[in-house]
C-alpha cells in the first residue's frame, strides 16, 4: 500500500513535470512562427574547425545565434554564462565525451533541445547519445537549409527521427534469445502503439501514412515520437545501472 | 629378412606354448589322479558295521535244488524268473533273559530282493519298498522281529533272495541283535544310500527348470537344452518305481531306468561339446545310439531282453559316454583354463572312477559289499555344473558392468572429440564468414567509396574545386552510409532498408529542388529470409543509380518510388520497386557521343549487372514524357555471394 502511494506520487511527479513541458512547448510551437530565429541560441560544439565554421555558416544564415566551442572545457564555461536553446554536440571531443555534455545539459537546462552532430549517423553514437537525453541527430555533411529546417523544428517541438535509429530501436523489441550487438537500449517502457509508429517510419513511411495505418491524427505522430525518445533516455546513473541489471548487462 | 626373423619368433611363441600346454597337460592328469586316488581309498574304505557278535554268517543255501553250505557274503547266479528265489536257511540264539528290548534283523546289502522269515513266520518283504529294488542303489533293510516268535534257545531264519537280472543276486552278512544296537548303523546306511540320492534328485529336478528356462530364453545356445535333457531324465528315472512294483506302466518305467544312464551321459556329453565350444561332430548323434537301442528294445522286446540289452549296451555305452567327456573336458580345460571345464572335469573323474569300481563290482572282480557308487557320484557332476553355471553368469555379469562402464567412457570419449570437432569447425566456419564479409566489404567499398575518392583526388589535382570535389565527397559519405547501413541486421525485410533509402535521397533531393514521392502500397514488399546485405547494396544502389540518373540527365522535378506486392496465382507474390520521374527521359541507343550519353549508357549497363546478380528483373522505359526504372525482385535471392564481383 505504502509502495502504491510511493508509485502515484513519483507518477503524480512525472505527469506535472510532463505537463508542465508540454505547455512550454505549445506555447513555443504557437509563437515559434512569430519567434525570429536570432532570439533561439544554439551551442555548437564540435572539435573540427572547417565542419564547424560550415555549421555555423548555415546556423547563422538562417538567422540563429550560434554559440561555438571547441572543446569539453569550452562547451560547460558557455553553458555556465548563458543557457542556450538548442545544444548541437560532437561526441569525440579532444577533452572529453559528448555523451556526458548531454547528461550534465538535460538534468541541469531541461527546456534545451540536445542534438548529436554525426558523420555516419551510425547507431553506436546516436543510441548512446539519446539514452542520456539526446534528441535525434544531424549529419555533419547535411546542406545548409537542412541543417536550419532541421534546427527550427526541434525548437518547434518537433523531434526527427530516421529511418535507421527506428529501425535499430525497433529491431531491439523484438524478441531475441542473446542481445544484439550495440549500445544497450531498454525498450520495455515502449508502448504497442508507439512500436508500431516506429515500424512505419522503420520501413520509410511518412508521418501522415502511419497515421494513416494507425488511425490517428498527423499531428499526435511527433508528440508519440517525442514520448519515445523520452522513455528511452536514462534519467540518472541508479537507474543506469538498474536497467543494465534488469537487461542482464550487469552480473552482480 | 622380416620373414627370417619372424620365424623363429613364431617357432618361439610356438614351443613355448607347447611347453605351456605340455605343463598344464601334466598338471592337469597330475590332479586329475590325486582324485582318483582319493575316491579309491574313498571307495575302498570299509563302512561301519555293526558289532560283531550280532553277526549271523552260516546258512545252508538251497538254490536250483541243489544245497550247499555257505558262509555270507555270497553271490547267487543271475535269473530269469522272479519266483524262483534262493533260499537261505540258518539260525541265531535268543535268550529270553538277557534280552530287554526288541530283537531286529538288519540286512545292509542285497540284491535285489529278500524276505525274512523268522521260525516260520515273515516279518519283512523288501519287494514292497520302492527304494529297496532298485539294485543301484544299496538300500538296507531292518526289521524288528517281533517278541511273541522269539524261542528261548536256537531260532530259525529263512531269507529268500529273489534275485531278477541283469546283475546276479547277492546277499552281504547279516546281523541280528537288539534293535537299539542295528538301528544306527541302518539309518546311517539309509541317510547315505537313500535319502542322499532322493536329495540330490531333487537337486537335478530344479537343475533342470533352471536349466529349461535358461534355454528357452537362449534358444540359439543348444547346449543348455541338452544339458535340461539329462538333467529332467536324470530327476525322472530316479522317482520311477521298478518293474517289480505294482504300476500302471512297468514297461515304460524299466525303458527309461534302463536307458536312462547312457541317454543322460549322452545329453550332458552334448552340453560339453557344445558349452566348451567344440563343432558338433558329424558322428555326435552316435553317442545317443545305445540309449535309443535301449529303448527300442524296452518298446519293442520283453523286460527280459531290456535286461540283457541294458548290460551289453547301457552299462558301455554310460562309461563311453564318460570316457569321451573326460576327454572333452579336459580338453577345453587346457585350452581355456577356465574354472567350469576344471570343475566338470574333476566331477567326471570322480564319476568315472566310480563307475569303474562299479564295473568290477558287478563283474565280482573286486571282493567287496557290492555297493554301487555311480548314481551317487552324480552329486559330483551336479555341483560342478550348478557352480559352473553360477560362475559364468557372475562373469557375464561383470563382463556386461565392464561393458557398460566401457560403453559410458566411450560415449564420453566420441562426445568430447564431437564437441571440439563441433567447436573446431563453428571456428572455421566463422572464419570463413568474416573472411567472406571482408571480401565483401572491401569489394563494396572498392566499387562506391573508393572510386569516389579517387575521383575527389583527380579533381583537387586538376585544380576544380568547388561543386565537383563537393559532390564526389558527398557521393562518397552517401556510399558510406549506405555500406555501414547495408551491414545492419533487418531480418530480411528489405522495406527497412529503403526506409533509410529514403531518408537518404529525401536529402539527397532537397538542395535540387525535386520532390521525392514515396508510394509503398501496403504490406509492402514480402519478407526474404535469405537476403543478405549484398542483395541489399546492390538493391540499393540501382535505386542510387536511378535517382542520379533523374537529377543529373533528365532535368526531372519530381521522382516516384512505387513499392507494391504482385500478387499473382500463387500466394506469395513478387516484391516491385518502380522509379518514375517526370524528366525528359534519355535515348536508350548507346551510340550517341555526348559524354553524358555515354556515362549513362554506363549506369544502365552497371543497373543491369547488379539486378542480374541479384536475381531480379530489370526494366528501363524512357521516352519523352520520363523515365521508369521497373526492379522486379526474385521469389529467392540467389546465394551465389563468392561468384558476385
Amino acid at each position: 500500500m505504502i509502495m502504491g502511494i510511493a508509485n502515484d506520487r513519483i507518477g503524480g511527479k512525472l505527469h506535472r513535470k510532463q505537463l508542465k513541458r508540454q505547455a512550454g512547448r505549445d506555447a513555443m510551437t504557437a509563437s515559434s512562427d512569430e519567434l525570429p530565429a536570432q532570439d533561439i541560441t544554439v551551442l555548437l560544439v564540435e572539435d573540427d574547425p572547417p565542419t564547424l565554421w560550415r555549421l555555423q555558416d548555415a546556423l547563422a544564415k538562417a538567422g540563429f545565434d550560434a554559440v561555438a566551442a571547441a572543446t569539453l572545457a569550452d562547451a560547460r564555461a558557455s553553458l555556465a554564462q548563458r543557457t542556450p536553446r538548442v545544444l548541437l554536440t560532437d561526441l569525440q571531443l579532444p577533452d572529453g565525451h559528448g555523451v556526458d555534455l548531454i547528461r550534465e545539459t538535460r538534468q541541469r537546462f531541461p527546456e534545451t533541445e540536445i542534438m548529436v552532430i554525426s558523420i555516419l549517423g551510425d547507431e553506436e553514437s546516436v543510441i548512446s547519445a539519446i539514452t542520456v537525453g539526446a534528441t535525434g541527430y544531424l549529419l555533419k555533411d547535411a546542406f545548409p537549409t537542412d541543417i536550419a529546417s532541421t534546427v527550427r523544428d526541434l525548437v518547434a517541438g518537433q523531434s526527427p527521427i530516421s529511418a535507421s535509429i527506428a529501425r535499430f530501436i525497433v529491431r531491439r523489441t523484438q524478441a531475441n534469445a542473446e542481445p544484439p550487438p550495440g549500445p544497450p537500449l531498454n525498450t520495455t517502457r515502449l508502448t504497442p502503439r508507439e512500436i508500431d509508429i516506429l515500424w512505419g517510419i522503420a520501413k520509410g513511411f511518412s508521418y501522415a501514412e502511419i497515421a494513416g495505418h494507425l488511425g490517428l491524427s498527423r499531428q499526435t505522430v511527433p508528440g508519440h515520437i517525442k514520448s519515445i525518445y523520452r522513455k528511452l533516455e536514462v534519467h540518472t546513473r541508479g537507474e543506469a545501472v538498474f536497467e543494465a541489471l534488469q537487461q542482464g548487462l550487469i552480473k552482480l | 629378412m622380416t620373414e627370417t626373423a619372424a620365424k623363429p619368433a613364431s617357432s618361439r611363441g610356438q614351443s613355448l606354448r607347447s611347453r605351456n600346454f605340455v605343463s598344464r597337460l601334466i598338471q592337469y592328469v597330475l590332479l586329475q589322479a590325486l582324485i582318483v586316488i582319493v575316491c579309491i581309498v574313498a571307495l575302498r574304505h570299509p563302512l561301519a558295521e555293526p558289532p560283531s557278535r550280532t553277526l549271523v554268517t552260516a546258512f545252508s543255501l538251497k538254490d536250483r535244488d541243489a544245497e550247499r553250505s555257505v558262509t555270507l557274503p555270497d553271490f547267487v547266479a543271475s535269473r530269469l524268473s522272479m519266483n524262483d528265489p534262493a533260499l537261505y536257511r540258518g539260525s541265531f540264539n535268543w535268550t529270553s533273559g538277557e534280552a530287554h528290548g526288541a530283537w531286529s534283523v538288519y540286512l545292509p546289502r542285497f540284491t535285489n530282493g529278500v524276505e525274512i522269515i523268522v521260525n516260520g513266520i515273515e516279518i519283512l518283504d523288501s519287494r514292497r519298498d520302492p527304494a529297496a529294488n532298485r539294485p543301484d542303489r544299496a538300500t538296507p533293510e531292518i526289521a524288528v522281529i517281533p517278541a511273541s516268535l522269539l524261542r528261548d534257545g536256537p531260532n530259525d531264519l529263512v531269507i529268500k533272495l529273489y534275485v531278477w537280472g541283469p546283475v546276479s543276486g547277492f546277499l552281504d552278512r547279516l546281523y541280528i541283535g537288539p534293535d537299539e544296537v542295528l538301528r544306527p548303523y541302518y539309518e546311517k546306511r539309509t541317510l547315505v544310500f537313500v535319502t542322499l540320492p532322493m536329495v540330490f534328485s531333487a537337486w537335478q529336478g530344479i537343475l533342470a527348470v533352471i536349466l529349461i528356462v535358461l534355454w528357452a530364453v537362449r534358444r540359439h545356445e543348444p547346449a543348455y537344452g541338452a544339458l535340461a535333457a539329462a538333467m529332467a531324465l536324470g530327476a525322472i528315472q530316479a522317482l520311477l518305481p521298478t518293474a517289480v512294483d505294482q504300476t500302471a506302466h512297468p514297461e515304460f518305467n524299466a525303458t527309461v531306468i534302463a536307458s536312462s544312464g547312457p541317454l543322460e551321459s549322452g545329453f550332458v556329453l552334448a552340453f560339453a561339446i557344445l558349452f566348451f565350444g567344440r563343432k558338433w561332430p558329424r558322428y555326435g548323434p552316435l553317442i545317443f545310439l545305445p540309449g535309443v537301442l535301449l529303448v527300442l528294445v524296452g518298446l519293442f522286446g520283453n523286460p527280459e531282453m531290456l535286461r540283457q540289452a541294458f548290460v551289453v549296451l547301457g552299462l558301455p555305452g554310460l562309461g563311453l559316454n564318460l570316457v569321451l567327456l573326460a576327454l572333452v573336458v579336459a580338453w577345453s580345460e587346457l585350452r581355456r583354463q577356465d574354472v567350469p571345464s576344471l570343475l566338470l572335469g574333476c566331477a567326471v573323474t570322480i564319476v568315472l572312477t566310480c563307475w569303474v569300481h562299479d564295473m568290477l563290482s558287478v563283474l565280482q572282480i573286486i571282493p567287496d559289499h557290492r555297493v554301487f557308487f555311480t548314481g551317487l557320484s552324480r552329486s559330483a557332476m551336479l555341483v560342478a555344473i550348478g557352480a559352473g553355471l553360477t560362475w559364468r553368469f557372475a562373469r557375464a555379469l561383470n563382463r556386461v558392468d565392464g561393458f557398460a562402464a566401457h560403453l559410458v567412457i566411450q560415449l564420453r570419449e566420441a562426445e568430447e572429440k564431437l564437441k571440439a570437432s563441433f567447436a573446431r569447425e563453428e571456428v572455421r566456419a566463422r572464419a570463413v564468414a568474416l573472411a567472406r564479409e571482408r571480401a565483401r566489404l572491401m569489394r563494396d567499398l572498392h566499387d562506391g567509396l573508393g572510386g569516389q575518392l579517387v575521383s575527389i583526388v583527380a579533381l583537387s589535382e586538376r585544380g576544380e574545386g568547388g561543386a565537383g570535389v563537393g559532390d564526389a565527397a558527398r557521393a562518397a559519405l552517401k556510399d558510406l552510409r549506405l555500406v555501414i547501413d547495408s551491414m545492419d541486421d533487418i531480418g530480411g525485410d528489405l522495406m527497412l532498408a529503403l526506409g533509410s533509402w529514403r531518408d537518404r535521397a529525401t536529402a539527397q533531393l532537397r538542395p535540387h529542388g525535386i520532390a521525392l514521392d514515396w508510394r509503398a502500397t501496403p504490406p509492402g514488399l514480402p519478407v526474404h529470409p535469405e537476403l543478405r546485405p549484398w542483395h541489399v547494396i546492390q538493391i540499393v544502389r540501382i535505386l542510387d543509380e536511378a535517382v542520379t540518373n533523374a537529377v543529373k540527365h533528365a532535368e526531372a522535378r519530381r521522382i516516384t518510388v512505387s513499392i507494391e506486392t504482385l500478387s499473382d496465382s500463387s500466394s506469395s507474390g513478387c516484391g516491385c520497386i518502380t522509379v518514375e520521374d517526370d524528366g525528359k527521359g534519355f535515348p536508350l541507343a548507346s551510340g550517341g557521343a555526348a559524354a553524358v550519353e555515354r556515362q549513362a549508357a554506363r549506369g544502365l549497363r552497371n543497373m543491369r549487372s547488379r539486378a542480374a546478380r541479384c536475381g531480379a528483373a530489370f526494366e528501363l522505359i524512357s521516352g519523352a514524357g520520363g523515365t521508369s526504372v521497373r526492379l522486379t525482385l526474385p521469389r529467392r535471392f540467389p546465394d551465389g555471394d563468392a561468384v558476385a564481383g
